[in-house]
């Protein structure tokens, strides 16, 4: 699009790179607290700036904005773009517990134990924030933070003991019925039920289907990722095919 | 680059030692062996003249093409559009290719011995610990390399034409030669070249991602990425910081599907990213990678703009009659890195080792057959890397959480030597088991911990 090609232009013959960007006066400073509420902040802000879908720009850098109707939306966008740039240069991320490019856990004591919840909350909002608004990266102050000094039983406790509560009681439903509408037609006990092979290959595809299928959307997913596996050895075997066939 | 051997996730045929340097091989077969077809046994001596081979394109892959094929005693003509072409690319070779291919030292302008690696949350990660004083990543301006092979292929006996290959006509019969047609350039005519023919019995199509020469045997098309590039001169003392480092950067901000790179030149940097999947917002995906390479390209120039695609997997067809594809060409540059360089050239020159053993230096007409060999080896040899690398590009580049795990283990030791072990000597190295079972378990742990904190993420905007 010539528009946006013109628009985009300004930056790329930028000579120098200047850090001085027009303050816009919209977006508010402020450091990022604990709060939910500094998003809503940042969406309204941008919403105030025209255009519904430009404020779907900031929260997720989809190319929507880019793909949508013409002049109107590519200006916005350019425009949140300035924005958004001058946003970041005017807030990074800053935390007080977030020092020297990682999270000081002393910050993060409660009743003398480090409070492993808190590291992951903060950690994953400082991902999103980084997310709606990339940083460049710096050598000044590097960002040295890793996933693993928190210890495997707080993910533990905090993801996957509530995941496998929720699939243990699909399976265990699941088991209850299927083993009653067996017991039903054919009068084999539950004892007996897993004495016999075809049973027992019936419970292993129920606890598979439980372990796979979360969503309806999953079918679908796993039938692409089966076919992915597969597909670039085919492409590379393509060649040869096609030598099969010519005999 | 980053090619690991995860032994324990996939079932690879796992080849063993293979030595980097490959011999070309004098056939044992009798005159009288039926068991195979041998074509060449059966494909007359073409008596008083040698082997005709037309190699179309001058890059890496003509280039080396052109010098094996003259060695070995068949007549080379090497046909090139531009023979000051400034190809637009990474630039960045292995350290085994200088010595597979016997490049000089000055013709690399750079040597590269530490990576940093930059997730979405700009957690960076210095890779190189592991690497040998000796040890580097060579980067090199292709019009210095591309005319190097060149001349050292014209040195050989190759006639190099400065020629534009329009199109080819297919043989009538069996032993028929091409005709191919190409526009000679040449200093008096000013530009419009002067329309030639030549007749050549086999033609090796070398002449990159938008082949001439796959077009007219119908090779097929391939997906690409487009790979977009601007070369900023940045002042001295962020170019110290340069010296010898690359930096990749990853992100959905920056590539969907790919990454972000800033690589030292000779005396600038090339900051670029490259997509597949969203080609129309590449130039987004620039803005992204400028912005996050922005303090340590602050007060740069940006002195050129310039974009090149990058086949992300081989042709259909790669080999058609007496018409073999090699390099960008036949699509060989392998997923995650987009390194090509190196395969085109090893490939221009094991093309050309087929065609001249099955030719008996250019005394017998080839086969089909013959150039299949070709295929055969350059399979076998490099399947396992590709499909590593292709495996790596599924896991790691899938999405911010998996780019985030992806960073997290280049900090590893092990995972660094292996990285670098396999893209600098072009071997699926087997590592240490019981080390290969800790990274498999690392691997598993980053990724599941950088999956449970994005679903953390969501729940915040939600």
């Amino acid at each position: 699009m010539s528009i946006s090609m013109a628009l985009f232009s300004p930056h790329a013959s930028l000579s120098p790179y200047s850090s001085s960007h027009s303050v816009v006066t919209h977006k508010p400073l402020f450091t990022l607290r604990p709060k939910r509420s500094s998003f809503v902040i940042s969406a309204a802000a941008s919403d105030g700036n025209g255009g519904a879908g430009v404020a779907v720009s900031v929260a997720e850098e989809q190319p929507k904005a880019e793909a949508a109707n013409g002049p109107v939306a590519a200006a916005s966008a350019s425009a949140v773009e300035t924005e958004e740039e001058a946003a970041v240069v005017l807030n990074s991320f800053k935390d007080p517990r977030w020092v020297n490019g990682t999270w000081e856990l002393k910050q993060f004591e409660k009743d003398g134990k480090t409070d492993w919840d808190a590291v992951i909350d903060a950690e994953a909002r400082r991902r999103k924030w980084l997310e709606d608004n990339p940083e460049s990266s710096s050598n000044d102050d590097p960002v040295v933070f890793d996933t693993s000094i928190i210890p495997w039983w707080a993910w533990m406790k905090r993801f996957h003991l509530p995941e496998a509560e929720l699939l243990n009681g699909r399976a265990a439903m699941i088991g209850f019925f299927m083993a009653y509408f067996v017991d039903s037609l054919t009068g084999v006990g539950l004892v007996d039920q897993m004495g016999n092979f075809f049973c027992k290959t019936l419970l292993f595809i129920a606890v598979l289907g439980v372990l796979l299928i979360r969503k309806n959307e999953d079918i679908e997913t796993l039938k692409k990722l089966i076919e992915e596996t597969t597909f670039y050895d085919k492409q590379w075997q393509a060649t040869w095919q096609d030598e099969t066939k010519k005999d | 680059m980053a090619s690991i051997a995860l032994k324990t996730f996939t079932g690879l045929r796992q080849s063993s030692e293979k030595t980097p340097h490959f011999a070309v091989q004098r056939p044992t077969k009798t005159h009288f062996q039926k068991a195979r077809i041998v074509a060449s046994k059966t494909s007359p001596k073409l008596g008083n003249r040698n082997l005709r081979v037309a190699v179309i394109g001058g890059g890496p892959a003509g280039g080396s093409a052109a010098e094996t094929l003259a060695k070995g005693g068949v007549e080379t003509f090497l046909i090139e559009r531009k023979l000051d072409n400034c190809k637009p690319c990474g630039g960045a070779i292995p350290l085994c290719m200088v010595g597979e291919f016997d490049l000089p030292l000055d013709i690399i302008d750079r040597k590269v011995t530490k990576m940093k690696m930059i997730s979405p949350s700009n957690v960076a990660v210095d890779i190189g610990r592991t690497l040998k004083p000796h040890e580097y990543i060579g980067m090199v301006r292709r019009e210095i390399l591309d005319a190097y092979l060149r001349d050292r292929a014209a040195e050989n006996g190759a006639k190099v034409i400065n020629g534009l290959f329009l199109k080819m006509d297919l043989p009538g019969d069996r032993n028929a030669p091409y005709l191919l047609h190409y526009t000679e350039y040449n200093g008096t005519k000013g530009g419009v070249g002067e329309k030639k023919t030549l007749e050549v019995d086999a033609v090796i199509g070398a002449d990159g991602a938008n082949s001439r020469v796959a077009k007219s045997i119908g090779s097929g098309d391939y997906e690409y990425a487009i790979a977009f590039q601007e070369r900023v001169r940045i002042p001295e003392d962020k170019m110290a910081y340069y010296e010898n480092l690359a930096e990749m950067y990853v992100g959905d901000d920056v590539s969907p599907d790919f990454y972000g790179w800033v690589f030292p030149k000779c005396d600038h940097v090339a900051v670029g990213t490259g997509t597949v999947t969203h080609k129309g917002d590449i130039k987004k995906f620039q803005l992204a990678t400028r912005n996050r390479a922005r303090d340590k390209i602050m007060g740069g120039q940006i002195i050129r703009v310039e974009a090149h695609p990058i086949p992300e997997h081989p042709r259909p067809r790669r080999l058609s009659g007496r018409v073999a594809l090699v390099g960008d060409a036949a699509g060989y540059v392998t997923k995650c890195s987009g390194e090509g360089i190196y395969f085109a050239a090893k490939s221009g020159r094991m093309c050309a080792e087929a065609v001249v053993e099955g030719s008996e230096n250019g005394k017998r007409m080839v086969e089909e057959s013959d150039l299949r060999k070709y295929l055969e080896k350059w399979d076998k040899t490099y399947w396992p890397t590709y499909k590593v690398l292709d495996l790596l590009q599924k896991v790691f580049y899938r999405s911010n959480p998996a780019r985030e795990a992806f960073v997290e283990m280049c900090a590893d030791e092990y995972v660094q030597k292996m990285t670098f072990d396999s893209y600098l000597y072009k071997t699926v190295v087997p590592g240490n088991p019981l080390e290969d079972l800790k990274l498999a378990v690392n691997t598993i742990g980053s990724l599941v911990r950088a999956n449970a904190l994005r679903r953390e993420m969501e729940k915040l905007s939600s």
